[in-house]
């Protein structure tokens, strides 16, 4: 053998010098990721691991999370509290008083010349349980605007409204391990290696022991369409028909479970009555899937021992994203797969604390899944706050959607946006821009200061980011984890919890509201609130989550006080007959019409424009975009294009084309894959100024999401190639 | 040593249990017999001096990797990046992918891919400064970026792209296999987060529980005879006849049922419009080369004419020697050979550890090339200045005599650097340039050019002027008409075999269509120009510029093709994703100025400065010892 030389050199291997781990829960997607970050000797974050013994990732990391520890000192972080009077003036520093008491005078001043829902106050799925807490309390219990909404309405509003229509009460049912028990797997519109890898590796690795079969709905051959066993590349918009059919299928065959049925569900005829309309052969014409597919499908479903079905945003983001998670808690509650192991209905959350919102912001009524609409809620949680009950709007208000319509008509007039960019992620961002133009008053509180909305914005408030903070985030599977601050925010932001304490005390004159401090306090008040309830928590401290790396809910006080230990992962919901959320414990069946209201491409507008994530990326990319590591992967907008459309437009790889949409243009470089039929072109929506110029987002009745994944769009070569890549990179500065 | 977890997730451990005794090759996987010096040794890693005691330290370990599962997550390169330190830029492990079908009948088959540890390691054979080094600890080919000067051999003649010439450091790194986690059991940081258990590792052949195969051929990557890697692959699900790639490689994949492989082939998806492509073409980084062996070949020729005729009593050669356009001679030679060990010295990433250059005689045609060439100009200014003595002192009578054996010894060296200078170029991952073609090309250089030097420079001092001119010209002929012999046989060949030579053929004949059509032109006409001279001779200032002219046009016939030749190679590399590790992509970003963001994960190309203090360092230190 060759070895070169005889006499060896020494060997050098960079060393990051790791004096202390400190342990996280990870910021960027809702897999809920337990990360340990190694600090060197002074205290700087310098590279991160997954905890080994943490359920979810098991030592594992995606390559987001394995590089997250660069976010800290990344590019453009908001350090210093900002204001200016009018928009067009530049920023000026100021102190924190003088920023918050200005925020406070605007909201008071608004309120009381154009009522107390003029204001209204957006927020995220990026900051921790406790943070959405008092938010919540501050803004339901002292600031008294109705119009109170949280980013979520992007991503997991259909999810929520649909558990809510089919169970009685929003809360996924199954966990990570039911893929371990499942003898079929669905994956509706949800590309798990793509946007949440640690799912897919825990999916992939269930896979490998017992192999059950996977069938993926979606329109793009994703990684995960690709290593399906049956791939459905349904036509865009029409899951609801494919529900119907596999239903049709299912009971025309006698293939459901009438024991489940009858003990658990109401509102089966009206259901059979409705899918009887949708029989294979008249469904394959619209959604695309021929008939004997359907069957095949349907029977596999139906007769597997316990089958699954997840989804993501393929149907969230859908005119019909409410019903089509209906659709997909239909066919579970018809075969009898929900609460039991590999039987559930698991929708595969987005944002790493959307779970945390949903369950405690009180964006869409009051904490633990508490409703506005319910006296009783009302007064519970008025005496708990110590609030008065009256003070609490009777029904929810606007959802973020809606609050942009209503900036539009002028019925709103101020705005507190935290931690959310709707300019790069509400739909048609030319009419969300004009929106934001009329506002009399913006205070845009961001980790980030170069993001578009505080273009906007009158004052700029910095927040610390993810491990700058302390508190708890819960997972898709109800897991709830935490988050330790490892680093100070920089310079003179401050934790986002800070800001709302800051804030509460300016609305809490005669200090009759109780704000404790510390994330840890507020859990137990949360804890307190939680007793009994559907997401119980009450046995939780961020002392015990920190010891068993996450404990999914409920865990209850007279678990705890027992000495029952958590479990290590498998905690379902409705596991016992009836035990739905509605008064008699039944769950609804309910049938679902299909109306087709989507903008389907025509002659002008010949394509459909798909839009999704990538991996590499977050968002609206003001994270994964200043990390090289993640950027580089797919640094400019670009779009998937099937070779033989390209063709037909003498387009060639690495072109830059202008996309054209009835509502505005963007300018994007073309890959070419057969990943993506001719009369498609898939748009990751991650670069600003890009995706959402295009998108029309129809809104689902129900859930108020945007349909971001059908409009449609015309493509024309840039003539000018060069000042197209200009174009393009100019709107990629940082 | 590297720290392990108390809890550390099993996944993360070595499993061999077995092994074999050789590879598939028929060599051993015992790297070293157990008698063996090499045994027992620290790898002494940052300082360390603990010996590792994995049982299997001394066993050929291996990456497997099965692209059936493989996402395209790319956790491996993100952990490898993160627990190294790699610059956005580089990538220790890459992964890229080839994709078949129509829609919905559509595969994508990523790749990850990092260095294979070869049983042949190239690199190590290509570096002349013997920066490689094979371990027989796990037969891990690792490299020391403190020896590296920054030439890039390594990454012409390593088919993997494994390792990365940095441009802004100027030098090169790799895959160090992870010896560090490898000496406590661990596997390497990219197996350890890989998420759709595709990356594995161990020793090489064992195939790891849960798989079955162990090929070492998948579409996209290169032929495993060049190096004999240590990476062994699953892919057992069916794929399309054609796999294409997604960068901007005029390469795609078709399965050669007969072979039962997939093979390269051409993917004319630049169209077939002829461009121009000046600016990439004379201004590219590898221009250093251009003018290095252009001018090297030059003055070897013309040198070795001198030297050969005089000693053959040619009759023309002998009136230029005995003509006082010797010494001026001799003075345009060293100038333009100057120039060119400059330029190519300067071109190094670290041009001041030049040095270092001669380190691997024994295994590198480059060091060989520089020993030749370091040899035949140490010889031409020696023999330049004992003929300029001779000349002075006319009376002292050894100087002629030592002058002509040392210019015998100037000859030897060139011929040996000349030689090497084409045998660097025969590299199998090359196939543009591992053809006689660049024989012929050099050889046709050092006459056309070589003679172009002498007439140049010694016309003005001739007394029978026409002679001298024909003379010229035949052999310039001479040397155009091999140059173009070289040229057609070398087209013919290559888009027979339609490989990477092929593509490279076909990115001349479009990308570079009208330089390469100018070029081919040019030869023919110069070529015709030449004969007729050396028949007819050339007279008065018509002469002279139809004289002028030719020689300019022979020079940039000369430039354009030795410019293409660096321009156009396509290395038999793992293709790349649509923005990383696309060469198509990086080239955009470098001209519209993407590269100038830090978050691009594009530098430019940049030139390095000599830096005297560590050379006047590393005397101290070696006079020191």
């Amino acid at each position: 053998m060759l070895f070169g030389r005889q006499k060896k050199n020494p060997i050098k291997i960079n060393d990051h010098g790791v004096v202390d781990w400190k342990y996280a829960t990870c910021g960027y997607c809702s897999t809920g990721c337990a990360i340990e970050v190694g600090l060197n000797a002074e205290g700087k974050p310098v590279t991160s691991r997954g905890v080994a013994d943490a359920d979810v990732n098991r030592g594992k990391l995606c390559l987001k999370g394995l590089s997250e520890h660069r976010l800290f000192d990344s590019a453009g972080r908001g350090t210093q509290p900002l204001m200016r009077d009018e928009i067009h003036q530049p920023f000026a520093v100021t102190s924190w008083d003088s920023a918050l008491d200005k925020t406070y005078a605007e909201i008071n001043r608004i309120q009381a010349k154009y009522g107390r829902d003029s204001v209204a106050i957006i927020s995220t799925g990026q900051m921790l349980t406790e943070e959405f807490y008092t938010l919540g309390k501050l803004t339901r219990g002292l600031i008294g605007t109705n119009n109170y909404d949280g980013n979520t309405t992007l991503c997991m509003a259909s999810a929520v409204s649909g558990y809510k229509r089919s169970f009685g009460s929003d809360g996924p049912p199954g966990c990570y391990e039911d893929f371990e028990h499942t003898d079929c797997l669905m994956a509706w519109g949800s590309n798990l290696p793509e946007q949440h890898p640690i799912i897919y590796w825990r999916m992939k690795e269930a896979q490998a022991k017992r192999g059950f079969p996977l069938v993926v709905i979606d329109p793009r051959v994703t990684m995960l369409a690709q290593n399906a066993d049956i791939h459905l590349p349904i036509t865009p918009g029409t899951d609801v028909v494919l529900q119907n059919a596999l239903m049709h299928v299912i009971l025309d065959e006698g293939l459901e479970d009438k024991v489940y049925i009858k003990a658990n569900t109401n509102g089966i005829e009206a259901l059979s009555a409705e899918v009887k309309n949708y029989d294979p052969t008249t469904a394959a014409k619209i959604c695309g899937i021929d008939e004997d597919t359907i069957r095949v499908v349907a029977r596999l479903f139906a007769k597997a021992g316990a089958a699954m079905s997840i989804w993501t945003m393929g149907i969230n983001q859908s005119t019909h994203g409410s019903d089509g998670v209906v659709g997909i808690n239909n066919l579970s509650l018809i075969t009898g797969n929900i609460g039991k192991p590999g039987g559930t209905s698991l929708s595969i959350t987005g944002q790493c604390n959307a779970m945390g919102t949903r369950e405690w912001s009180s964006c869409s009524g009051l904490p633990n899944y508490r409703q506005l609409e319910s006296a009783e809620d009302r007064a519970e949680i008025a005496e708990f706050w110590n609030v008065d009950e009256a003070f609490f709007p009777k029904k929810r208000g606007m959802f973020q959607t809606d609050i942009y319509r209503a900036i539009e008509t002028g019925e709103i007039k101020g705005l507190w946006l935290i931690a959310t960019n709707p300019l790069s992620s509400l739909p048609d961002t030319a009419r969300i821009r004009k929106s934001m133009a009329k506002l009399e008053f913006v205070a845009v509180q961001d980790c980030y200061e170069d993001t578009e909305s505080a273009q906007y914005a009158h004052v700029f408030l910095p927040a610390g980011t993810w491990a700058e903070k302390h508190g708890v985030m819960t997972n898709t599977e109800r897991r709830v984890n935490l988050v330790q601050p490892l680093v100070a925010p920089p310079e003179n932001a401050k934790p986002d919890l800070w800001i709302f304490n800051q804030m509460a005390k300016r609305f809490n004159s005669e200090s009759k509201v109780n704000f404790p401090e510390n994330a840890d306090e507020i859990f137990l008040e949360m804890g307190g609130l939680s007793k009994g309830r559907l997401s119980d928590i009450s046995g939780m401290t961020h002392e015990k989550i920190l010891e068993h790396k996450g404990i999914q809910w409920p865990y209850t006080e007279a678990q705890s006080e027992q000495g029952i230990a958590p479990e290590k992962g498998g905690v379902r919901l409705y596991t016992k007959p009836a035990t739905f959320r509605y008064e008699d414990g039944k769950a609804k069946l309910i049938p679902l019409p299909f109306i087709d209201n989507n903008e389907v491409p025509d002659e002008k507008f010949p394509f459909w424009l798909n839009t999704g994530r990538l991996v590499e990326h977050w968002h609206g990319r003001s994270k994964t975009g200043k990390v090289a590591n993640n950027n580089k992967f797919s640094p400019i907008p670009f779009i998937e294009m099937n070779p033989d459309a390209a063709k037909e437009l003498g387009l060639r790889a690495q072109d830059y084309v202008r996309l054209i949409s009835r509502r505005s243009d963007a300018i994007v470089m073309v890959m070419l894959t057969q990943r993506v039929p001719k009369n498609m072109i898939f748009l990751p929506f991650h670069f600003h100024d890009c995706a959402n110029r295009l998108t029309l987002g129809l809104l689902d009745p129900y859930s108020r999401q945007p349909a971001y994944k059908q409009s449609a769009v015309r493509i024309e070569r840039c003539e000018d190639q060069q000042h197209a890549a200009q174009m393009s990179m100019e709107m990629r500065a940082f | 040593m590297f720290k392990v977890r108390q809890n550390e997730p099993e996944y993360a451990f070595l499993a061999d249990k077995t092994s074999q005794e050789l590879n598939r090759y028929g060599l051993s996987i015992e790297t070293v017999e157990n008698s063996s010096d090499l045994r027992d040794e620290s790898l002494n890693i940052n300082g360390d001096e603990a010996v590792g005691e994995h049982p299997n330290r001394y066993k050929q370990h291996g990456f497997f990797f099965n692209a059936d599962n493989c996402i395209g997550c790319h956790a491996c390169e993100t952990a490898c990046s993160e627990k190294n330190d790699v610059p956005s830029h580089l990538a220790f492990r890459s992964v890229g992918f080839v994709e078949g079908g129509s829609y919905p009948a559509y595969k994508r088959l990523n790749l990850s891919i990092a260095c294979n540890h070869c049983d042949d390691p190239v690199c190590l054979k290509g570096c002349p400064t013997r920066a490689y080094t094979k371990f027989a600890e796990y037969g891990a080919v690792l490299q020391d970026p403190d020896i590296c000067f920054g030439c890039g051999y390594c990454t012409w003649v390593c088919p993997y792209n494994a390792p990365q010439l940095d441009p802004v450091k100027g030098e090169v790194s790799k895959c160090n296999m992870c010896v560090d986690r490898l000496e406590v059991g661990l596997k390497p940081a990219c197996v350890s987060a890989c998420l759709g258990k595709a990356l594995d590792f161990g020793v090489i052949e064992n195939i790891p529980e849960g798989h079955e195969q162990a090929k070492t051929e998948i579409p996209g990557f290169p032929d495993a005879d060049i190096t004999h890697p240590n990476i062994r692959f699953e892919q057992s699900k069916a794929l399309q006849r054609e796999m294409t790639r997604s960068d901007a490689m005029p390469i795609k994949y078709h399965r050669d049922d007969a072979q039962g492989k997939f093979v390269s082939a051409v993917d004319e998806k630049h169209g077939d419009k002829k461009q121009w492509h000046w600016k990439k073409l004379l201004l590219s980084h590898e221009s250093s080369h251009t003018i290095f062996t252009l001018t090297t070949q030059a003055v070897m020729g013309a040198f070795m004419m001198l030297m050969l005729g005089g000693w053959f009593n040619i009759a023309v050669v002998q009136t230029i020697l005995q003509s006082s356009a010797k010494l001026p001679l001799f003075a345009v030679m060293i100038a333009l050979i100057s120039i060119g060990l400059f330029k190519l010295n300067m071109h190094l990433g670290k041009p001041h550890r030049f040095y270092r250059g001669f380190n691997n005689l024994r295994h590198s045609p480059v060091s060989r090339e520089i020993a030749g060439v370091s040899g035949f100009f140490t010889g031409l200014l020696g023999v330049g200045f004992l003929m300029f003595c001779a000349q002075q002192w006319p009376t002292v009578t050894w100087l002629n005599p030592v002058a002509q054996g040392l210019a015998g010894l100037t000859v030897i060296s060139g011929l040996v650097g000349l030689y090497y200078m084409y045998k660097l170029y025969r590299i199998p991952a090359r196939p543009y340039w591992n053809h006689w073609q660049t024989a012929s090309a050099f050889i046709g250089t050092f006459l056309s050019l070589g003679a172009l030097i002498i007439t140049s420079v010694a016309t003005p001092f001739a007394v029978d002027t026409q002679t001298l001119i024909k003379a010229a010209a035949t052999v310039i002929a001479l040397g155009l008409i091999t140059e173009a012999i070289g040229h057609v046989f070398h087209g013919r060949d290559l888009n027979a075999k339609g490989d990477e030579g092929a593509a490279s053929h076909y990115i001349q004949r479009t990308q570079f269509g009208y330089p390469w059509m100018i070029r081919n032109g040019l030869l023919i006409v110069n070529i015709i120009a030449a004969l007729i001279i050396s028949i007819k001779g050339l007279e008065g200032s018509l002469g002279m510029l139809i004289a002028l002219t030719l020689s300019a046009s022979i020079l940039f016939s000369a430039v354009i093709s030795r410019s293409m030749f660096y321009a156009i190679v396509i290395p038999t590399t793992m293709p790349g994703a649509f923005f990383w590790k696309n060469q198509g992509f990086v080239e955009h970003a470098r001209d519209v100025g993407l590269a100038d963001m830090p978050q691009m994960g594009v530098e430019h190309e940049r030139h390095h400065a000599f830096d005297w203090d560590e050379l006047l360092q590393t005397v101290k230190e070696t006079l020191g010892k």
